[in-house]
């Protein structure tokens, strides 16, 4: 078995450890002796480059970068809806999420289009506090940890929220929603490394592209993960 | 009135470090400023020859102690913030630690290191003196961004700023253009050693992107993450001619080479010459926490503060090469270090070699055990009481506050 990681702009959209995901998904496949791929998607890339990946992660960009990386995204519309909509996994975390909805403002009020995969948009937080700090959040995969960092609100319309905060502000610091799920695709504004301190969530990501590209039920072989539980119960515990 | 105010700033530092209060490098020039927010005016007026500014997100602590050296040297007295109490308080508060009971301020210059979001309004505040005002822009990292915003916005205000004498790095892009832009007669200092070129760009970059058209740079040689002989392509953009590119330096790591070469080019901007600078620095003993060594138990103890990808990259190279046998990691998510350590994630932990015991302390350590994990690292002990790890000679890179706990611990001092 096989999986390719795509990383959507490492060097656009890399803030804040983003990396760590890659890092995760790569040894925790490599630990199961499952080949595995990452690699990057930059706009140099062709749409194949882009469909051919199993599991699409995107990371946080500041808002020069991420107006850069929109503009390239909109001219692959087309092909990425059809992949998202086919059921092809995705992991978006921090600003990249916006890019998924009808549009998003940036922090100076520029309203720039989004791909409208996602039925949300994104208001600007010109002149209100950025949301900042630990956040705690209850899933149907298991409660998850992160930290967020974020001046942009997000408000759901017909999709379905990721999770309920805990601890946190999730999409807008008001409705308790935080990050959206559609289809096998998950965005939250936990940004950076989310998944090594959520074993579960990595292991979701990388079972649904195995059943995707496999088409028959997978069932991971059992690592063990009691540091990741441990700082991950660092964050339960603190919060 | 500044004499009242120094009068009392200096009563609360006393009574702040009788009573073991702590905070004394903040607190008298934090009351000082609410009584008279333009306070450091009138203060910066009173220094004999010149006020000296460093910026920058790694290596303030170490330029500034370096400059204070060699002007001291000189025969000059100098004010300095050397507890690192860099933000508008604390340069205030310097001032009124220097000043006499009665209000007289006797020093030739004021050295001080900046906070990269603190620099417009400490440079408006002095602005208006007559002495000669030096700025020195060393470098703009991703740093705690939590706190401080991302690196455009840091770069974005700093492009606002009116400078009349300017010493940049001009190996950093970003440093590069913004002095470029301000004023004509930058003096720029750099390295020009191939031998130092990485073999290949770290992950943790942030402005890898021409300054001037956005295409992305290309470099002859890279000395470490953005930091290099760079060029763009596209707009013929590139690295400004060197005034200075090399020196004796007293310390090692590469970003030590930078903060000598950011010195030693201010110093001769202040007309001090080249044989003085050299024999100030021939001894020069580095600042707290930063490569500070001390003998605990019989072990050699040494201490690298690591407090951001860029620097920590560079840590952990310098102590590979002085073949660290025994390394502990602190890592710590108070206000000081930043909330958030998804950093971590951005340091090239897979570079440490097989032999080396690692510890992990501190109150984020399971993170910092997980990060080395992935790293390839199997054998990880996590330890609540760092002596454990003083078996064998032992380097430490703890964030800001880690080492500040870990000299306090190991020492019985905090700060100085």
């Amino acid at each position: 078995m096989k999986i390719i990681i795509g990383w959507l702009y490492p060097d656009l959209m890399s803030t804040y450890g983003d990396r760590g995901n890659i890092i995760c998904l790569t040894k925790r496949c490599q630990w199961r002796d499952i080949d595995v791929q990452a690699k990057n998607l930059t706009p140099e890339s062709s749409n194949k480059d882009f469909t051919d990946c199993d599991i699409i992660i995107g990371g946080g960009a500041q808002d020069r970068q991420q107006g850069i990386v929109i503009a390239d995204l909109l001219k692959r519309k087309k092909e990425l809806a059809a992949m998202l909509e086919d059921g092809k996994v995705g992991l978006f975390v921090c600003g990249s999420p916006q890019l998924l909805g009808h549009y998003y403002e940036t922090a100076d009020q520029k309203k720039l289009p989004g791909l409208g995969i996602f039925d949300m948009a994104t208001h600007s937080g010109f002149g209100k506090p950025r949301l900042i700090g630990n956040l705690v959040a209850k899933t149907d995969l298991g409660v998850i940890v992160g930290f967020e960092n974020h001046s942009g609100r997000t408000y759901l319309g017909n999709v379905k929220p990721f999770g309920k905060v805990l601890t946190g502000f999730g999409n807008n610091g008001q409705d308790k929603t935080e990050g959206a799920w559609y289809k096998n695709c998950l965005a939250t504004y936990s940004h950076g490394p989310l998944l090594p301190k959520n074993p579960h969530i990595a292991d979701w990501l990388i079972t649904k592209a195995l059943e995707q590209k496999y088409h028959h039920s997978i069932t991971l072989e059992k690592l063990d993960d009691s540091l990741e539980w441990q700082a991950h119960q660092f964050i339960v515990n603190n919060r | 009135m500044e004499r009242i105010l120094i009068f009392f700033g200096k009563l609360i530092s006393v009574v702040s470090s009788a009573t073991n209060l702590g905070a004394g490098a903040t607190w008298p020039g934090e009351i000082a400023l609410r009584l008279d927010p333009d306070i450091l005016t009138p203060l910066s007026q009173k220094v004999r020859k010149g006020i000296i500014l460093v910026a920058g997100t790694n290596g303030k602590t170490t330029t500034t102690l370096m400059l204070k050296t060699i002007l001291e040297r000189q025969g000059d007295s100098v004010i300095h913030n050397g507890s690192g109490a860099n933000l508008l308080n604390g340069i205030v508060s310097s001032f009124i630690q220097h000043a006499s009971w009665t209000g007289t301020i006797e020093a030739d210059w004021g050295v001080f290191e900046v906070d990269e979001n603190s620099l417009p309004i400490v440079i408006k505040s002095i602005k208006s003196i007559k002495l000669k005002v030096v700025i020195v822009l060393l470098n703009l990292f991703r740093d705690q961004l939590d706190r401080y915003g991302e690196v455009d916005v840091i770069a974005e205000k700093w492009r606002k700023l009116k400078f009349d004498c300017l010493i940049a790095n001009a190996d950093d892009p970003l440093i590069a253009e913004i002095a470029r832009k301000a004023i004509k007669n930058v003096t720029f200092f750099g390295l020009d050693d191939p031998s130092q070129y990485m073999e290949k760009m770290e992950h943790a970059t942030d402005s890898t992107f021409c300054p001037r058209c956005g295409t992305r740079l290309t470099y002859k040689g890279i000395y470490y993450s953005h930091i290099g002989d760079w060029s763009c392509p596209k707009c013929k953009n590139k690295r400004p001619a060197l005034d200075i590119s090399t020196w004796d330096y007293p310390l090692p790591g590469l970003y030590n080479r930078y903060n000598t070469l950011a010195a030693v080019a201010t110093a001769k901007t202040v007309g001090i010459a080249d044989q003085n600078i050299k024999q100030a620095l021939q001894n020069f003993s580095p600042a707290f926490g930063r490569q500070e060594e001390f003998t605990v138990d019989g072990k050699k103890v040494k201490i690298f503060l690591s407090k951001n990808p860029a620097g920590f990259n560079e840590s952990l190279r310098t102590v590979i090469q002085l073949d660290a046998k025994q390394i502990l990691f602190v890592l710590n998510d108070r206000i000081p270090d930043g909330r958030d350590v998804s950093w971590i994630w951005d340091v090239d932990f897979e570079m440490l070699p097989e032999n080396i015991n690692i510890f992990v302390s501190g109150d984020r350590a399971y993170d910092a055990a997980l990060r080395l994990k992935y790293a390839g690292i199997r054998d990880i002990r996590v330890i609540n009481d760092i002596r454990e790890a003083v078996q064998n000679d032992l380097y430490i890179l703890p964030t800001y506050s880690a080492m500040l706990d870990v000299r306090k611990i190991l020492t019985g001092k905090k700060i100085l």
